[in-house]
């Protein structure tokens, strides 16, 4: 445009020069017709002006047109970029459906598909919450004969055992047992009540009633529905040399030293120490312990404890599971007066063969007067027993029920003692409880038992039982009366004869 | 005694830091998960025919096994790296 301008403006410069030289060189040949020149170069020029603002409308009219096409251009520009982002909002939008639409196929199977349990069990978890209840226990019912006593009688004990979780680390464990003897007698005891505190991964803090860790017995096979037998070893029977139960607190934990099934444990503990038998007027030689679930809340003095477990061989091997354990218990079990104890104890189990044994050992101070010195105890046993279902697996030639039928079956034999310097007349007792066949053998001083027991298992939890003992004790030791003119001062006899002595019991024992 | 009952004292007051630390939850893989079932099925009739004839994997429901483990842990005195296998093996099963 600007160009265009330019060029006119230069033509109508070099026009007007023309013209003035044109002018000039007429002047000078004729005046005359100067003016009729001037007039016809002033026309040309008013004709140059005119067509020059003609052209001037005619380039405004093209630059209002170039304008519109550029605006025009601009818009079709604009359209094309809103279209080129449409279309990338809808590709965007299509792979987000596709997406989606791909979760809802995964949503769908997962549903469709049936839950695991372990995801239902995780489920229910969370919806009980983390406190929780769960009630086990166990219940007995036997018949019991002794012939020494001439007792046919039965026996019943219920003992539910409530454990409520607080949480991951913290627990409560508490039993409430019921038993009816023979003499029809009902009698409610509370054996276990105690709270479990996970510290770490080496220590736990339990603390309440417990059964005693003094040797393994009480505490890991006393339950009815893990004992093989229906009754207790000697010592830990009716004349037994450490105390069943006690209040305290332990501190206990366990730790893989090597490769698998290569464990060591330990258990230490304060507690009340033992108490004896609050029946007789003054302490005596061969004075029992009190009973399962005689706790004395205040004996006047207090026992530490300690156990330490070893288990040396891994399970790799394939050698079976050893478990060699000492265990001590010391304190006083009255005022100034000591009561120190220790033993050592043996398990072994390999495929359908298990053995137990214990040696367990106590000496009791005796108050100043007592005539025949110091009291001690000493008792062992050794158990073996084994599970027929690998002896019916290897019997083909057997029908299948009776197959079946041993396979459920356990045989057991054990041997137990205990020796000791005396027995207390008044504590002798030939009434069947649960775990004792109330024979009054096992009141000698040198009581022997050999018990044989076949078990029948309904389930892992439900066991019949059916235990022959006999009970065969050895000469020796004294017997305790009580005498004096207030009938309170111990009076110690030779013991006598002992007599040979058969039980038999055949015992239902459910687990739950 | 009286030092005996402190030295309880102090371990209960340490309790919730030690134990809270120590029960943190932590995430397994699937793989770690598998190593621990397996691991749990293979001590399962070793530790606990140790006393009594193990009990099967549905006599109780997953968190009962849970309570359950935690009161054989306290009387086996297992140390609980193997507690935890055999109640992995246990839930795994119920």
């Amino acid at each position: 445009m600007r160009h265009k301008r330019i060029f006119s403006t230069l033509l109508f410069a070099f026009g007007v020069a023309a013209l003035s030289i044109a002018g000039l060189a007429r002047a000078a040949d004729s005046d005359g017709s100067d003016a009729a020149a001037l007039k016809e170069i002033r026309s040309e020029m008013r004709q140059m002006r005119e067509e020059r603002k003609h052209d001037r409308e005619v380039i405004r009219s093209l630059e209002i047109k170039v304008q519109q096409l550029e605006s025009k251009d601009s818009k079709v520009e604009t359209t094309t970029q809103q279209l080129q982002s449409t279309d990338q909002k809808l590709k965007e939008t299509t792979l987000e459906l596709q997406q989606t639409n791909l979760q809802v196929k995964t949503l769908q199977t997962k549903v469709d598909a049936p839950m695991a349990a372990s995801q239902f069990g995780d489920a229910f978890d969370s919806y009980l919450g983390s406190r929780r209840f769960l009630v086990t226990g166990t219940f007995q019912g036997s018949f019991q004969y002794d012939k020494a006593a001439a007792t046919n009688t039965f026996v019943l004990n219920w003992t539910p055992q409530i454990n409520y979780e607080l949480n991951k680390w913290t627990y409560f464990v508490g039993q409430l047992s019921g038993s009816i003897g023979a003499n029809g007698a009902s009698t409610f005891t509370m054996p276990v009540a105690s709270m479990m505190m996970f510290l770490n991964d080496y220590a736990e803090l339990y603390a309440g009633i417990f059964d005693n860790p003094f040797g393994n017995w009480y505490e890991d096979r006393s339950a009815p529905w893990v004992n093989r037998f229906a009754t207790a070893p000697l010592p830990y029977d009716g004349e037994p040399v450490g105390p069943p139960t006690d209040v305290g607190a332990q501190l206990r934990g366990g730790y893989n030293w090597g490769s698998l099934g290569q464990d060591v444990d330990y258990t230490v503990w304060v507690s009340n120490g033992p108490s004896y038998d609050p029946s007789l007027p003054t302490a005596a030689i061969g004075q029992t312990l009190n009973a399962f679930n005689g706790v004395t809340l205040n004996t006047n003095g207090k026992a530490f404890g300690g156990r330490f477990r070893f288990y040396p061989i891994p399970l790799a091997a394939e050698w079976g599971r050893l478990q060699l354990a000492a265990t001590t218990l010391n304190g006083k079990w009255q005022n100034d007066l000591w009561y120190n104890a220790w033993g050592l104890n043996l398990e072994y189990q390999k495929d359908a063969l298990s053995v137990y044994g214990s040696w367990l050992t106590a000496y009791r101070q005796m108050p100043v007067g007592t005539p025949t010195g110091h009291d001690n105890r000493q008792g062992w046993y050794l158990e073996v027993d084994y599970a027929l279902n690998q002896l019916a697996a290897k019997m083909t030639m057997l029908p299948s029920p009776v197959e079946q039928f041993l396979a459920r079956m356990l045989a057991g034999v054990r041997y137990s003692g205990v020796n000791q310097r005396a027995i207390v007349a008044s504590e002798i007792s030939t009434t069947p409880a649960p775990g004792f066949n109330g024979s009054p053998s096992i009141f000698s001083p040198h009581a022997r038992e050999v018990a044989t027991v076949l078990d029948y298992y309904l389930s892992p939890a439900i066991v019949w039982q059916n235990e022959l003992d006999f009970e065969l004790p050895q000469d020796g030791g004294s017997l305790v009366n009580f005498g004096g003119p207030a009938g309170t001062t111990p009076v110690y006899s030779p013991f006598g004869t002992t007599h040979n002595d058969r039980a038999f019991i055949s015992q239902l024992t459910v687990g739950f | 005694m009286k030092k005996l009952a402190i030295v309880l004292m102090l371990v209960a007051a340490t309790v919730p830091i030690v134990a809270g630390s120590c029960f943190a939850q932590q995430e397994m893989s699937k793989k770690e998960k598998a190593e621990l079932f397996r691991k749990g099925a293979q001590l399962w009739p070793v530790y606990c025919a140790q006393c009594h004839s193990p009990r099967a994997p549905g006599d109780y429901a997953s968190y009962q096994w849970d309570i359950v483990m935690a009161h054989m842990r306290t009387l086996g005195n297992i140390p609980p790296g193997d507690a935890n296998a055999i109640l992995a093996y246990l839930k795994g099963g119920s």
